[in-house]
Parts: structure tokens; sequence; C-alpha cells
């Protein structure tokens, strides 16, 4: 049991410590610095902000009425609302193209509205939070259940209308819970990939996120790309070492079972 | 009774069995003197490749691409650029045998179908709202595309590029899906998505000269089966392949 322990550790470590372990840290930080790296850094920032935006601002609700609501067809909205966490992102890539490409589905209307989204970094905010925003909402609704009813109810008999109560009583309730299911929405977006080189393309500065800026710098220059890499190491590792603390403050009931790691 | 049945037909079973095991290994044995190459060719040779030798295992990307692959220990057997620059690189670092070039191409530029914004020649993407899609530098395809472009006075046609592809089928399906209006690839892709696109030429003196080369990888198990591929590119057989997809014969 312990040997298949450690070349279980051992395997899923090695790559991460290969990163580290074949350029001298003082060169990862020199590459860093130059403009493929930083312009990547930027693209991927700007359009994860606006992506995650959009998922905490319609994933919220969505959430919390999927948890506290029961209707016909409810569990069914629950699988739609957390299949494209399972779909390959190459799916998604091409449903994405089908859906709001220039001859997609909504395509001549966002057309006569003179948008056109493919290829612009609209495109890779669409597809960010197309990705991630599954691992959100599926933690959001685990969080919005798990409050107890009691309280709602509380809150409601002694004056708050439902909106009161949502902001005063619910979202302060819930908001570890909430934090975690972003943390991990953010990280799966950080490293979308698939589906933003098929809808939105790669250019730098515009579309050329990190894991993009890797992919092209593999075949240029293998140290950049492994800079870029060990950057996007920290930063996952840093979001998930903050989403174990913020789950071990929570004193409600634990919702790791809800949890997903992040995927390409 | 049932029993017998079911015997009889668990034989029957083993026997077909056992001869479809038999057949196969036959099969195997039959071509062991050949073995299964892997093959690391530009993916422009996409559809070309498996119709000159359907067994070898392939893939295909940026020819960049594939070289960093073999200069990171992939294991190849032979690699197929769309330029003789990078067979060459490697060849240095004696990574592979000599390259040979067994084939050339052009480039041409791919449009709507129907030409819906009315572009005639390679100036009319200077207008505004035209978007444009290229292979990165680095890529050969990319390379030839600037110099094309410089050629021709139109570097800025670079910068213009809404997208910058890591291969030229990148460029070519960004086209076909109709996100692009125009994208730079080499003829023969636009020959396989005849019908879905418009293809529109360039002028004959900006035409780089676009030489594609092959070389077996050196580390290949099979390196003598790898050097031998390598020369079956330039028998007649393979050449006509080549012909038929519309690359054009190796210039003297």
């Amino acid at each position: 049991m312990f040997a298949a322990t450690a070349v279980a550790l051992a395997f899923l470590l090695l790559p991460i410590v290969a990163i580290f372990a074949r350029v001298s840290p003082g060169e990862l930080v020199a590459q860093l610095s130059r403009s493929v790296v930083t312009d990547a850094l930027v693209v991927s920032l700007k359009t994860s902000a606006i992506a995650q935006a959009l998922v905490l601002l319609l994933g919220t609700p969505t959430a919390y009425l999927l948890a506290t609501r029961r209707f016909r067809g409810r569990s069914f909205m629950v699988v739609l609302v957390e299949l494209p966490l399972v779909l390959p992102p190459a799916v998604a890539g091409i449903g994405l193209i089908a859906a709001f490409g220039r001859f997609g589905l909504l395509g001549e209307q966002l057309n006569a509205f003179g948008i056109q989204l493919g290829l612009t970094q609209a495109a890779v905010v669409i597809a960010v939070a197309y990705v991630s925003s599954p691992l959100y909402i599926r933690q959001a609704i685990a969080t919005f259940e798990g409050i107890d009813p009691n309280l709602v109810a509380a809150s409601r008999t002694l004056g708050a209308g439902p909106a009161r109560t949502f902001f005063r009583v619910v979202l302060p309730l819930s908001r570890r819970g909430l934090a975690a299911g972003e943390a991990l929405a953010f990280a799966r977006g950080l490293g979308e990939f698939g589906a933003t080189i098929m809808f939105a393309g790669s250019l730098q500065g515009v579309t050329q996120t990190l894991p993009l800026a890797i992919y092209q710098e593999f075949n240029a220059d293998f140290t950049t790309a492994l800079a870029m890499s060990a950057l996007l190491v920290v930063v996952s590792g840093a979001l998930l070492v903050a989403l174990r603390l913020t789950l071990q403050w929570q004193p409600s009931k634990p919702t790791s079972r809800f949890l997903f790691a992040p995927s390409r | 009774m049932r029993l017998r049945v079911l015997g009889a037909a668990l034989a029957a079973t083993l026997v077909i069995a056992s001869s479809l095991l038999a057949a196969a290994a036959f099969a195997g044995a039959s071509h062991k003197q050949r073995p299964r190459l892997t093959v690391f060719a530009a993916a422009s040779l996409t559809n070309v490749f498996p119709q000159i030798d359907s067994r070898a295992r392939y893939s295909f990307g940026g020819s960049n691409m594939l070289a960093a692959q073999i200069e990171q220990g992939l294991p190849a057997d032979v690699f197929a650029s769309a330029n003789t620059g990078l067979p060459w690189q490697l060849r240095r670092k004696g990574l592979v045998t000599r390259p040979v070039v067994f084939t050339s191409n052009k480039l041409v530029i791919v449009i709507a179908h129907g030409n819906p914004l009315h572009l005639h020649n390679v100036h009319d993407l200077e207008r505004q709202g035209i978007k444009i899609v290229m292979a990165a530098a680095g890529v050969p395809v990319g390379d030839y595309t600037r110099k094309v472009l410089k050629r021709l006075g139109l570097s800025d046609l670079v910068d213009k590029a809404v997208s910058q592809e890591t291969d030229v089928r990148e460029v070519l399906s960004k086209v076909v899906l109709g996100e692009a209006d125009a994208g730079f690839v080499y003829a023969t892709d636009a020959k396989t998505v005849k019908g879905t696109v418009g293809v529109m030429g360039l002028p004959k003196s900006a035409q780089p000269r676009v030489l594609y080369a092959a070389a077996a990888v050196k580390s290949s198990k099979h390196l003598r089966a790898a050097k031998a591929w390598v020369q079956r590119l330039l028998t007649k057989r393979a050449q006509t392949k080549l012909r038929a997809a519309g690359f054009l014969p190796i210039p003297r």
C-alpha cells in the first residue's frame, strides 16, 4: 500500500519538479520579462477577470434557484449545467464555433448587430466562461443546499424580503463555499486551451493566453515555455492552497465531495 | 440435449477464434520485414502521406513543432518538413540523416466561398475590416507568407492578421468555418477543401521557393527502414500521388 502511494505521488509530482529542474530559477525569472510572456499574462488575467465576473453574476442566481427550488426538470437542468465540465475541450471549441461563429446558430443575429466573436478577445472570454462556469455553479449549488433553511425562514418571518434575505443571510453564510468554487473555476479557466485555440485563435497581446503562448513557445524557445509553465504551476498551486484554507475555516459540513481538479 | 448444443457452440466459437488468431499472426508475420514506422510530417501532407503509405503511424503538425519534439527526444522514425531549414537544423545537431528534397508547393490565399467581399487580389486584403489569418513566424508556411508579403510591399498585413496559427491546416479551417475572410495556405491545402472555399493566386514573381525535405531520425530503432522510407518518396508511385494531390515536381 505504501509502495503504491509512493509510486502515485512520485508520478504526480515528477512532471512538476521537472519543470523547475530543467532551468535555473534565475533564468526562469529572466524569461518571464519577455514580451510574449507579459502579453500572455495580461491577456490571461484580463479575459479571466471578465469571464469570472460573468460566471459569478450569472452563476450565483442560477445555482441559488437550482438549490432552493424543487420543480420538474430540475435534475435535468443540473446535468445540463454540469455537462461542459466533462466535455472534451475540443468539443467545447466546436460547439462554440457552431453556436457563436460567423456561420453559427446565432451568427446571423450577432452579425446583424455588427458583432463577430470568432478570433476576438471576446471569444476567449466566452471559451473561458463556458468551461469554467460549471465548476463554480456545481459548488455553489452544494453550498446553498447546505444552508440551514430555518435561518432563511427566520429572516423571512422577521420581515426581510427575499432579496434582503439573500444578501444579508444566504450570501454571508455561503461566501466560503462560493469562494472555493470560484477559485476552482478561475484555475480551470486560466488553463483553458482547446476551446480557446479553436474559437479565438492565437494572437499575441489579443487572444494568446498563457497556455496558448506555452504551446507556441514550445516550438520556438523551450526555456520560455518552461518559464511560463512554472508561472502557471505557482499560480495554480497558490489557488489550491487558498482553496484548502478557505474550506478548512468553513464551520458547516464539508463540500469537498463536490470538488473537481481543474483539467486542461 | 441442451448441453450438447452448448458444447457444439463453444467448440465452434473456439475454432473460429483460433483461426482468426492464426490469420492475424500470419498477417503479422508477412509484414515482419517492414516495421511500422512513425512519421512526423508537415500538416500540409495530412491527406497525401497516408495514400503513399497507409501502414505508417503519422503525427501531423507544424514542422517547427515536430522538429522541437524530435529535439526533445520524442520517438520518430522519419521527419518530413515543409521547408529545408528545419531538417538541416536537426542535421547539424546530428539528430537526422541528410535531408532529401522530395516535392514542392506554392502559396495561395483562400477566401470565403462565393467571394462575398469581392476580393480579387492580394492588395484587396488591405481594405478595412478584412479578417486575415496566417501561420505564426517559425511555422514554415508562416515564414513563406511573410516572405511573399515583403516582396509585395505588404508587410503591414502581418500585423493586421487576427490570428497567428500553429500550422497551415488551422489557417485553412478558420477560413472554411468562416471565422476569417482570408488565409495564406499552400495550393494543396486549398485543393483538399475544393468547393467550400474560393482560391486567389499570388503573383508568380512573389512566390517563395517552397521545398519539402525529409530525413530519417538517427535515434530510430528502424533506421534502415526509415532511410528506405525517405527514398520511397522519390519513387514514381509516390511522386504520382503527390502530383495528384497538387504538389509540384522537385525543381531542378
